[in-house]
């Protein structure tokens, strides 16, 4: 071998080395610590180990002893065949503790996944992709509250027992995994895992929940409209009472009463005080102080509530049309930016962080509606339908505590369910919580705004948002006395929401949870700030009632569904007071419903919200009265028929009228065939029914060709926010117009279209339509030619190939994201407006998220029933992941463990005795644990 | 004619039959063909190298154990020196060291399903959190892939950490 073939061969293999350990090094760095958000392989998959280990969560559990740290006394644990347990204790901390335990066995990854939204950590996990998460929640403060409301609870109360017992029982599962490693796939993939609990993460949680429900942005997106549409047309098309007719629970007489102060640990009062700069608290508890005085009643009516207070609608935009400063003081260009910017932000949050549409059924009956007396109660929360499902059921009973029903994982309270007393489900009032303020503020003084007659420093927070596989973001958030600042783009505008100043909810439950009577139930919801909830109720006595409980915000000037002016003339002047909310008692027709519908009549003397902010339409609600005042002596089987009604009530009202304006058109074979299809349908929309996609299809176009070209004439900033913005079905304020306007104002001038801002195209042909004898009719002549062409283009043949199954399904998607893990899409009956209610669009993923029907026989017996999609389990690998979904489908329900049955084991734990676990609701073996000191 | 018949039995002539040019060896005829694995040059006993084949298996099998996860590709680096010495060819080398990784990764996932396990749903489980078809098979397949890989790059380091062989 020659010299240069020699150095050849050298190089070569010096080469081969070097690649060769490179490549090892990187596959080894790969492997052992992952890139960016890419999973360290060789750790997360080795077998026995990572992701594999969370197989052992997907066996079923065995019967078993088991040491917790914690427990003062043995509680004894029966899981149903569907793994419900019935957790027996000696005192309610052991309850609590063993309920920390069990939710955090099989549901931490939910709980974390949670308490990281709530507190700003999501990109901790999810990497990236959750930083405007982060910032969102940073930015407003959830975790802010949760401490400052740990802060201040007393210790030694009840509420603050329990949540550190169920962080206790929480953290000994905890303790658990970190000894045997067995993580849920999630984490061990990510290799992120769970910190210890504390009760600030429940609370954080349950801010998190009280976002869900009640934080909006539709004063944004009143500012947009009314700054692209014009004053008039927006409080004329977005009133503040609804323009059709709907049922209210508390029909009303009402109380006229002075305000009551708002409390809550971060009051503008806590804001001001925390920050040096701002005046004193006194000072701003004696300024509200003098509002609220200044904001009676009487004053109300005179204030920015004289819509309301009115009784108007039309009133209140002849207020804003009539008052030039109102006009003069319409959203500047700065404002509609900074709206434009907020919305954007909102628009990036994970879908379900914010209202997106949760609505809900609870309806109660007695006396002679309810087979052999009695009262009955039926609770259907329409919530995101996700894998793993929001709640989680189970019974809990100790000496005084005897609970059965859902409950959200991470807050140790039964939010919906029964005791042996007394039972309860509830819905989301929809008023609104959100107040946006438009801060004034001067390039001369920079982070400083000008409030209550002068100027002021802004205190800003600092936060590091920490990025799995990424750079750490850093977050400054201003603070001004109304809240947190959310944008300075164009305009300083800070939010003032209710769910940012703390709830008592916890103690609430508690006490809901032990109440026994409507006085009992009543009081216990006193302190209930938010979200404001309508909470129904029955008992073993026959009553039935229902509060609206919560803080509805009141304010001093201007109109509180637009951006307000924050020099401190229209700030929060404070609440209605609990005695005067919407509340019903034993009403006379012995039903009652709550379908998010306005729960008061036009004459109730305080600000509740408009049409657009965003109460339901109410065709849910009048469904629900019309069927509970048809029938009488109902069985459990009658509120289950309810609870799975797909009945169209807005169909039931404007099909007829549809088909009226189709007389003496000419008809194509295919249109001819359409009609008939309509005139002879039930207004059902089920799975099957091709009438019922005619009719969807055709309220969308209805509603897009009414007003889409005023959209279109006034330049309205659709993308924006295209819930809150965009014309379509759900756009209550909308269907509301458009329902009154075909029922009883068939000539309005909203059928006259604006010229359109562009010309048509020269050779664009659209199809001619006969006019109608009214511009409604032509309208819905026109909607009509449109529904049927595109049915026929995207489903072909005629109305019997047009099941509403094939537009419409349903999913249940996973929280992982990873949509193997999630259930559907599957054709589905239902819409927005029907009882069994699908929202969220042609493929819903929200709707009834837990049925329940509690009926208290003679003797004060009670028998639950209840189902919801998904299972007790997050494991995806175990059986009782998805086991419920099946019968949720089909409409059946399981017997709910008995409160009454778990309260008579607690007592025979608490005495010592060995075996107390009765029988399980199906009557199956079950799976008992025994958890010891 | 090609041939000058008047030197034909002259030196320097053709001949008819075998060509044979002068100076060049006999060479042998071709022995027959009889398929092997190895060289001839290998050094120990072929049932040695399968007893050490055996105990890289269970090496890794004892790595995932308790959780070394980096074991397959130290059991490949181990297989490449040693292969200095064995001189298998790649061919051979290679696949042998991919099937002990992913034996050794997959005999405890078996034996895990056997013993009860849900070890069918969670492969499903991972291969869908990993953004992949949400198939069992798929789970397993990654899983013994990563220790297939890391056997690969052990291997191929080993193999560079030892002097080439001198046909190259």
């Amino acid at each position: 071998m020659n010299v240069d073939a020699r150095r050849a061969r050298k190089i070569f293999q010096a080469g081969n080395g070097v690649v060769a350990l490179a490549v090892s090094a990187c596959l080894l760095g790969l492997f052992g610590l992952g890139y960016g958000t890419v999973p360290a392989f060789g750790r997360v998959l080795v077998p026995g180990h990572g992701a594999w280990t969370s197989a052992a969560g997907g066996k079923l559990p065995v019967s078993q002893t088991l040491s917790l740290a914690g427990l003062r006394a043995p509680v004894r644990v029966a899981f149903s065949p569907q793994g419900v347990p019935s957790v027996s204790a000696a005192s309610d901390g052991d309850a609590f503790l063993a309920l920390g335990y069990l939710e955090a066995r099989f549901r931490l990854g939910e709980m974390d996944l949670e308490r990281r939204v709530a507190e700003g950590r999501l990109a901790q996990l999810t990497g990236p992709s959750g930083v405007a998460s982060d910032a969102f929640e940073l930015r407003l403060g959830l975790l802010r509250t949760a401490r400052l409301e740990w802060a201040a609870m007393p210790k030694a109360s009840p509420a603050a027992r329990a949540l550190t017992a169920y962080s206790r029982g929480v953290n000994d599962y905890l303790a658990q995994v970190r000894a045997n490693g067995q993580w849920p796939a999630q984490f061990a993939l990510a290799r992120v895992y769970p910190r210890d609990w504390t009760p600030v993460d429940s609370l954080a949680v349950q801010g998190e929940l009280t976002q869900e429900l009640d934080f909006t942005t539709t004063p944004l997106d009143y500012a947009l409209l009314e700054r692209s549409l014009g004053v008039r047309r927006t409080m004329q098309w977005f009133p503040v009472l609804p323009p059709n007719q709907q049922i209210p629970y508390d029909p009303g007489p009402y109380r006229k009463l002075p305000l009551a102060p708002v409390a809550g640990v971060q009051t503008a009062a806590a804001r001001s005080s925390a920050a040096p700069a701002v005046r004193s608290a006194a000072a701003v508890v004696a300024a509200a102080a003098r509002k609220a005085a200044a904001t009676s009643a009487a004053a109300v009516s005179t204030a920015s509530y004289r819509g309301a207070a009115a009784g108007c609608g039309a009133g209140c935009v002849r207020s804003r049309q009539q008052n030039p400063q109102a006009q003069a003081a319409a959203p500047s260009a700065g404002l509609a930016r900074a709206a434009t910017a907020i919305l954007a932000a909102a628009s990036a949050l994970p879908a379900g962080q914010l209202y997106s549409a949760p609505a809900s059924n609870a309806w109660a009956a007695n006396g002679p509606k309810v087979a052999g007396g009695g009262a009955m109660l039926a609770g259907d929360p329409h919530l995101p339908q996700t894998l793993p499902s929001i709640w989680y059921q189970v019974a809990l009973a100790a000496p005084g505590l005897a609970v059965s029903g859902a409950g959200v994982p991470g807050l140790p309270a039964i939010l919906i369910g029964h005791n042996s007393r007394i039972a309860w489900s509830l819905t989301d009032t929809q008023s609104q919580a959100t107040l946006f303020y438009a801060e004034r503020t001067s390039p001369a003084r920079p982070r400083q705004y000008f409030w209550d007659g002068r100027w002021r420093s802004m205190r800003v927070l600092h936060y590091t948002i920490e990025v799995r596989g990424g750079a750490a973001r850093q977050l400054y958030v201003p603070l001004t006395v109304h809240g947190p600042v959310l944008t300075q783009d164009g305009q300083t505008v800070a939010v003032d929401w209710t769910g940012a100043l703390g709830s008592p909810d916890e103690a609430v439950m508690l006490g809901v949870d032990e109440a026994g009577s409507f006085g009992q139930f009543r009081a216990a919801l006193a302190n209930w700030r938010a979200p404001a909830l309508t909470f129904v109720y029955a008992d073993r006595n026959g009553n039935i009632g229902a509060i609206s409980a919560g803080y509805y915000p009141q304010v001093s000037g201007g109109d509180p569904w637009l951006p307000l002016p924050g020099t401190g003339a229209d700030d929060v002047a404070g609440v209605i007071p609990y005695a005067a909310v919407p509340r019903g008692y034993d009403p006379r027709a012995h039903v009652l419903t709550t379908a998010n519908q306005r729960p008061a009549g036009p004459s109730y003397p305080y600000y509740l919200g408009t049409s657009a902010s965003f109460f339901d339409a109410g065709y849910r609600a009048d469904a629900e009265y019309a069927y509970l005042r048809r029938h009488s002596s109902m069985q459990p089987a009658s509120f289950a028929a309810l609870q799975l009604s797909t009945g169209d009530q807005l169909a039931g009202l404007i099909v007829p009228k549809l088909t009226a304006a189709l007389k003496g058109m000419p008809l194509t074979p295919l249109q001819r065939l359409a009609r008939q299809s309509l005139a002879s349908w039930n207004d059902q929309m089920s799975a099957g029914s091709g009438a019922a996609s005619i009719w969807w299809t055709f309220w969308a176009d209805y509603l897009s060709g009414v007003f889409g070209p005023w959209w279109q004439a006034a330049k309205v900033p659709v993308d924006a926010d295209r819930s809150g913005l965009a014309v379509g079905p759900g756009q209550f304020s909308l269907d509301e117009d458009l329902q009154n306007w075909t029922l009883t104002d068939q000539r309005n001038a909203a059928f006259t279209p604006p010229p359109p801002p562009v010309a048509p195209a020269p050779g664009s042909r659209k199809p001619v339509i006969p006019p109608g004898p009214t511009p409604a009719a032509t309208a819905m002549r026109t909607a009509f030619v449109s529904a049927v062409s595109q049915l026929s283009v995207l489903l072909g043949g005629g109305p019997g190939r047009w099941q509403w199954g094939k537009l419409h399904t349903r999913q249940f998607p996973s929280l992982t994201q990873a949509a193997a893990l999630g259930y559907g899409p599957r054709s589905a009956g239902g819409d927005l407006w029907t009882v069994d209610a699908a929202e969220g669009g042609m493929n819903s993923e929200i709707g009834p998220s837990f049925r329940m029907i509690v009926r208290w026989k003679g003797g004060g017996a009670s028998s639950g029933q209840s189902i919801y999609p998904g299972g007790q389990s997050e494991n995806p690998a175990s059986p009782w992941y998805t086991d419920l979904v099946g019968d949720w489908w089909a409409g059946t329900y399981l017997p709910m463990p008995s409160a009454r049955q778990a309260s008579s084991t607690a007592a025979t734990a608490a005495t010592g005795a060995a075996g107390a676990a009765g029988p399980g609701p199906a009557g199956a073996a079950r799976i008992e644990w025994e958890l010891r000191p | 004619m090609t041939a000058d018949f008047k030197r034909l039995g002259k030196r320097g002539s053709y001949r008819l039959g075998r060509l044979r040019a002068q100076g060049v060896a006999h060479s042998q005829p071709p022995s027959p063909f009889r398929p092997r694995f190895t060289r001839r040059d290998h050094r120990w006993p072929v049932s040695v190298w399968l007893l050490g084949y055996l105990a890289g298996v269970l090496l890794i099998i004892a790595g995932a154990a308790i959780g070394w996860w980096f074991v397959p590709f130290a059991a490949g680096v181990l297989a490449g020196l040693v292969n200095w010495i064995g001189r298998w060819p790649t061919r051979i080398a290679l696949p042998a060291v991919v099937v002990a990784a992913a034996a050794g990764w997959g005999v405890p996932l078996f034996w895990a399903s056997l013993r009860g396990q849900p070890y069918g749903a969670q492969a499903r489980v991972i291969a869908a959190l990993l953004g992949l078809p949400a198939y069992s098979a798929v789970g397993v397949a990654v899983t013994l892939l990563v220790a297939a890989a890391q056997a690969v790059a052990g291997y191929w380091l080993g193999r560079a950490l030892t002097p080439l062989p001198s046909e190259y």
